[in-house]
C-alpha cells in the first residue's frame, strides 16, 4: 500500500541565465530508502533539493512529494518534509533554542519535550542556550539537523551535511546520518563523496553538469566499477614488472611520483593483484609499500562525472 | 552598493516622472495657493491676533467682528499672475480700531510668505501694528501677536474673488533733488500696490515759479521719473511738487524736497 | 495495518499531514519575537522616547525661537507650540527613519542571514510570513509613533508649560481643546508613516539589503518634501506622501478643515497598496537562491 513514492520528480529542468543548473532530471525516492544525489561541486544537486522545497521554481518538470505537488496543495507539500539546503542557517542574535523554539512555532508548535530530544540527540543541549552567532560551522550543521527532525518527519532531506566539518565532524554527522537513515527515515541526500553514500545509501542519482550520469542501485554501481587501482614501491621496479606478465589480468606500469620517486601503479582484480604480489615477494623482491589510491566507486564516479566520459546509466 | 544607487535612482525617476506628467496634464497652474484665498484668510487671522494684542494691552471692546478687516492680495506686482506659493506676495488690509485711524489711502500694507503647503508668514505695517515687542497692561515686555505672525488655509477653500479693491498709493522716493545737465528738477516715485496703478499730473514749482506740469502713468509696483519741463530757476533753494492724482492715491500734501546742486 | 485497510483510500494514509502548520498568528507571533530581541528596535523605542526630552530642553532654552517654522515663534513659551514644532521636524524625515529602521529591515534581514531558506522550509507559506512580517512592522510603526507622541507632548507640557495655544487662524485655543487638537495632529501622523512602512518593505524586499530598506525611504521622503515645497509643481503635491504629513494643519485652524486629512489618508492607503502589491508579487515570484 505505500506505493506512493517519497519523491517523484519527473523530467526537472532549471536555468539560470545561460546556464542550465538541472537538465532533465528525474528522480524516484521510495518511502522507507536512503536515497543519495551524488555529483561534483556545480553539478546541480542543490538546485534540485532547492526545488524540492518550493525555493526555487522549475521551468519545467514536475515535483510531487508523497503524491502532493505544489500547484495543487501549495506549502502543505512540505508536510512530512525536513531538512536543509547547504549549510543551514539561523538568526545569530538569538541562541540555539530561541531558533528551534521559533521554527516550531512555524510548524504550529511540537510536541512537549520534543525540542530537548533533538537537542540532545545532536549534542547541543550544553550549547543550546548560547547566541547562534557564536556558534562553529559544525554546531551550525548540527542545530539544522535538530530543526530538521524537530518536525518529526517521514523525508529527511540532507544537502551535503559533511560538507565544511573538520574530520572529526565528518565522522560524526555520517554517524548521525547513518543512525537516522538506520531508524527507518526516508533520507534524501546529496554529496559530493562517494564513500559518504556507498555506505548508507540503497540507491543513487550521480548528476554532471545539470543531467543524470548514472542512475540506479548502488550494487548496479558496484557491478560496472572498475578494478582497485594500488600503488607500489619495490627494490627492484625492474623485477617486479617483468613478473607481471605472469599475470595477464594485473596491469603493473611505472607511475613515478610527482617528485620523480619511482613508483608502480597496479590494477586488477583483488584476487589476481594478491597472487600478483605473493609472486613478487617470493621472488625475493622487497615489497616497501602497497596503498590503495581509489575505491573502485570513486574511480567509477571520476569517471562518470569527468567531463570527457560519456555513460549512460544502467536501468 | 549599484543596487542602492539604482534603487535610488529609480525611485527618482519615478517622482519626477510622475511630476512632469502631473504638470504637463494640468498646465502648472494649479497652485491651490491663490489671491482669493488669501485675501479671506489674512484678514480672519489678523482679526483673532489683533483682539488678542488688544487684550494684552488691556483694552476692551475691541472683537474680531468689530475690527472687521478687509484684505486685497497681490503677487509679484502687475506682470505676476496672483497665483502660486512665493515671498513676493503683498496685501492690502484696512481695519476698523478707533484708537489707531488708517492712514489716508486707506490700508496697511503686509508682506507674505507664501509657502507650497498653504500656509504663509506675514508681516504687518509696525506703524499700524507696533514692532516685535511691546508693552501688556501690567508693563511686561511680552511678543506683539501681530508684528509677524503665521497662518494656513483650506486649499480647497472658497476660491471666487472677494471684490475687495485698494488703489495704488503713489510715493516720492527721493529726498532730494538734483537738476539734471540741462538744469531740470526731477523727483522719482513709485507706485504701489493697488487695483489700477497710478496716473495723474505732478505740478512743480520752485519759490514763486511755476516749472510745469507733468503727467505719470504707472503700473502697480513700478516706478518711474518726473521731470519738470522748465529749467530750474538759479538759486532755488527748494521745489514742491504737488500730486493730482486721477487714479490710485498720492501724498495728501505737497511734497518739498531741497535742492542739491549738481556736481 | 489493520486500521489503514479499512480506510476507502489506503494511499491518502502515506499523504495525510502528520504535523499540524502555523497560521498567520503563528508566524506573527515568531517575528515579535525575533524584534524583541532585536537591539536595534529596543533602541529606536528607547531613541522616541528620550530624544523628544533632550529636543525640548534644548528649544526651550534657546534665547530666540524658532521663528521660520510653523508655530516656531511661540515654541519656547507655549508647550502645545513646542509639541507642534517638534511634530512638523519629526516628520520631515526622522518619521520614515524610525518605521525604516524595522520596515526597511524585516525582509532583507532573511537575506542578510541567509534564512529565507530555514523559514520557507518550514510549512510557512510565502504570503504568511509577508503578512506577518508586514503587521509587525507596521505595529511597530504605530508603537514607535505613539511612544515619541507621549514623549514629546508630555515633556513639552511639563517643560514648557500649557498655556492656551494660538493657532494657525490666530485664533485662541484653551488649553484643554489644544491638547486634543495636539494629540490628533500626532494621530494624523500615522497613516503617512505607513505609507512610509509600505514603502521600506516594498525596498526591502525588492534591494534584499537592510541599508537601502532603510536609507531609500528616507532619502525618498526627503526628495519628496523637497518636490513639494517647490513652487510651480505643486499639481504633483497630492500624490506625494510628504504631504498628509501636513494634513494636521486644518485642525488647527477655525473653521477647521479636513480636506487634506481625506486626501492623505487616500495617497497613503494609494502607497501603501501598490507598495505592499508589488512587494508581495516579488517575493512569492522569487527563487531564493542563496543562503
Ligand atoms: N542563483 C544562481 N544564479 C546563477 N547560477 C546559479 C545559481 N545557483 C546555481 N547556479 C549554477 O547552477 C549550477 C548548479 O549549482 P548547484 O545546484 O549549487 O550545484 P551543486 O549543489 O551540485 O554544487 C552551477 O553551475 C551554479 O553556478
Ligand atoms: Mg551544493
Amino acid at each position: 500500500m505505500t506505493d506512493v513514492l517519497a519523491v517523484d520528480a519527473v523530467g526537472v529542468t532549471k536555468t539560470f541565465g545561460a546556464v542550465r543548473a538541472v537538465d532533465d532530471i528525474s528522480v524516484r525516492v521510495k518511502a522507507g530508502e536512503v536515497y543519495g544525489v551524488l555529483g561534483p561541486n556545480g553539478a546541480g544537486k542543490t538546485t534540485f533539493l532547492r526545488m524540492l522545497f518550493g525555493l526555487i521554481r522549475p521551468d519545467s518538470g514536475t515535483i510531487e512529494v508523497f503524491g502532493r505537488t505544489w500547484d495543487e496543495a501549495g506549502v502543505g507539500v512540505l508536510d512530512g518534509v525536513a531538512g536543509f539546503i547547504e549549510s543551514p542557517k539561523f538568526y545569530p542574535y538569538l541562541t540555539g533554542r530561541q531558533n528551534l523554539e521559533g521554527l516550531a512555532l512555524l510548524d504550529g508548535g511540537v510536541r512537549p519535550g520534543l525540542l530537548d530530544e533533538v537537542l540532545d540527540l545532536v549534542e547541543m543541549t550544553e550549547r543550546a542556550d548560547q547566541k547562534v552567532g557564536g556558534y562553529s560551522y559544525g554546531m551550525r550543521q548540527r542545530l539544522g539537523v535538530a530543526a530538521s527532525l524537530l518536525r518529526e518527519p517521514r523525508l529527511l532531506v540532507l544537502d551535503e551535511p559533511a560538507n565544511g566539518l573538520d574530520p572529526a565532524g565528518i565522522r560524526d554527522m555520517r554517524a548521525l546520518v547513518k543512525r537516522l537513515a538506520a531508524s527507518g527515515l526516508t533520507v534524501l541526500l546529496s554529496s559530493h563523496h562517494m564513500d559518504e553514500v556507498e555506505e548508507i545509501c540503497d540507491n543513487v542519482t550521480i548528476m554532471r553538469r545539470g543531467s543524470v550520469a548514472f542512475h540506479g542501485s548502488i550494487a548496479d554501481l558496484r557491478a560496472m566499477a572498475p578494478d582497485p587501482g594500488h600503488r607500489m614501491v619495490t627494490s627492484d621496479d625492474d623485477r617486479a614488472v617483468a613478473l607481471a606478465a605472469r599475470h595477464p589480468a594485473v596491469s603493473v606500469v611505472r607511475d613515478p611520483d610527482p617528485d620523480g620517486r619511482p613508483a608502480l601503479a597496479v590494477t586488477g582484480p583483488q584476487r589476481q593483484v594478491s597472487g600478483y604480489v605473493a609472486s613478487i615477494v617470493q621472488a625475493d623482491v622487497e615489497l616497501l609499500e602497497l596503498t590503495p589510491t581509489q575505491t573502485p566507486l570513486e574511480a567509477l564516479f571520476f569517471m562518470l562525472t569527468d567531463d570527457e566520459t560519456e555513460m549512460e546509466g544502467a536501468r | 552598493m549599484r543596487r542602492t544607487i539604482i534603487t535610488i535612482l529609480t525611485a527618482l525617476v519615478v517622482v519626477l516622472g510622475l511630476g512632469t506628467a502631473v504638470i504637463a496634464a494640468n498646465g502648472g497652474d494649479s497652485s491651490t495657493v491663490t489671491r482669493a484665498r488669501l485675501e479671506r484668510s489674512l484678514p480672519t487671522t489678523f482679526a483673532n491676533l489683533y483682539v488678542t494684542q488688544a487684550a494684552l494691552q488691556g483694552r476692551t471692546g475691541i472683537t474680531a467682528a468689530s475690527v472687521h478687516p478687509q484684505a486685497m492680495c497681490d503677487k509679484a506686482g502687475a506682470v505676476g499672475k496672483d497665483i502660486g506659493p512665493g515671498g513676493d506676495w503683498v496685501c492690502l488690509m484696512s481695519w476698523t480700531d478707533p484708537e489707531v485711524p488708517m492712514p489716508p489711502e486707506g490700508y496697511g500694507k503686509f508682506e507674505l510668505n507664501v509657502h507650497s503647503n498653504d500656509c504663509y508668514t506675514a508681516s504687518g505695517p509696525s506703524k499700524l501694528t507696533g514692532f516685535l515687542t511691546m508693552t501688556d497692561s501690567k508693563g511686561r515686555e511680552v511678543t506683539n501677536p501681530v508684528f509677524e505672525f503665521d497662518g494656513c488655509f483650506d486649499p480647497h477653500g472658497d476660491n471666487a474673488a472677494t471684490g475687495v479693491v485698494f488703489p495704488s498709493l503713489l510715493n516720492a522716493t527721493s529726498t532730494t533733488v538734483t537738476p539734471d545737465p540741462q538744469g531740470r528738477a526731477s523727483i522719482q516715485v513709485t507706485c504701489g500696490t493697488g487695483d489700477q496703478g497710478c496716473a495723474g499730473t505732478v505740478a512743480v514749482t520752485a519759490g514763486g515759479t511755476d516749472l510745469g506740469t507733468v503727467p505719470y502713468d504707472l503700473q502697480e509696483e513700478s516706478t518711474g521719473t518726473v521731470v519738470a519741463p522748465k529749467r530750474l530757476p538759479a538759486g532755488a533753494k527748494e521745489v514742491t511738487f504737488t500730486v493730482r492724482p486721477t487714479t490710485g492715491v498720492g501724498p495728501t500734501s505737497p511734497v518739498v524736497l531741497p535742492v542739491q546742486p549738481a556736481g | 495495518m489493520s486500521t489503514t485497510e479499512t480506510l476507502p483510500t489506503g494511499h491518502e494514509v502515506v499523504a495525510t499531514p502528520v504535523r499540524r502548520r502555523g497560521g498567520v498568528l503563528s508566524a506573527l507571533r515568531w517575528e515579535l519575537r525575533k524584534l524583541r530581541a532585536q537591539y536595534r528596535a529596543r533602541a529606536v523605542l528607547l531613541g522616541a522616547l528620550l530624544m523628544p526630552i533632550v529636543v525640548v530642553v534644548v528649544i526651550q532654552g534657546q534665547s530666540r525661537p524658532p521663528k521660520d517654522t510653523l508655530l516656531g515663534r511661540f515654541a519656547t513659551e507655549n508647550g502645545f507650540a513646542l509639541a507642534l514644532l517638534v511634530l512638523g521636524f519629526a516628520s520631515q524625515w526622522v518619521l520614515p527613519l524610525l518605521t525604516a529602521i524595522v520596515a526597511g529591515d524585516i525582509f532583507a534581514s532573511e537575506d542578510q542571514h541567509g534564512t529565507w531558506k530555514t523559514v520557507l522550509t518550514r510549512s510557512t507559506s510565502r504570503g504568511r510570513l509577508f503578512w506577518a512580517k508586514t503587521l509587525t512592522a507596521a505595529g511597530f510603526a504605530a508603537l514607535v509613533l505613539l511612544v515619541l507622541a507621549v514623549s514629546t507632548i508630555a515633556s513639552s507640557l511639563l517643560i514648557v508649560g500649557h498655556q492656551p495655544l494660538i493657532g494657525l487662524s490666530g485664533q485662541t485655543i484653551p488649553t484643554a481643546e489644544a491638547l486634543r487638537l495636539v494629540a490628533a495632529s500626532w494621530a494624523t501622523m500615522l497613516p503617512p508613516m505607513l505609507g512610509f512602512t509600505c514603502l521600506a518593505i516594498l525596498l526591502s524586499v525588492w534591494s534584499r539589503n537592510p541599508a537601502v530598506g532603510i536609507a531609500a525611504p528616507v532619502v525618498i521622503g526627503m526628495v519628496m518634501q523637497l518636490v513639494g515645497a517647490l513652487g510651480g509643481v505643486e499639481a504633483i503635491r497630492p500624490f506625494l506622501l510628504s504631504t498628509p504629513f501636513e494634513a494636521w494643519h486644518g485642525l488647527l485652524t477655525q473653521p477647521r478643515f479636513t480636506g487634506p486629512l481625506v486626501e492623505g489618508l487616500l495617497t497613503s492607503g494609494a502607497w501603501c497598496a501598490g507598495s505592499l502589491a508589488i512587494a508581495f508579487v516579488l517575493l512569492r515570484h522569487r527563487d531564493i537562491t542563496g543562503g
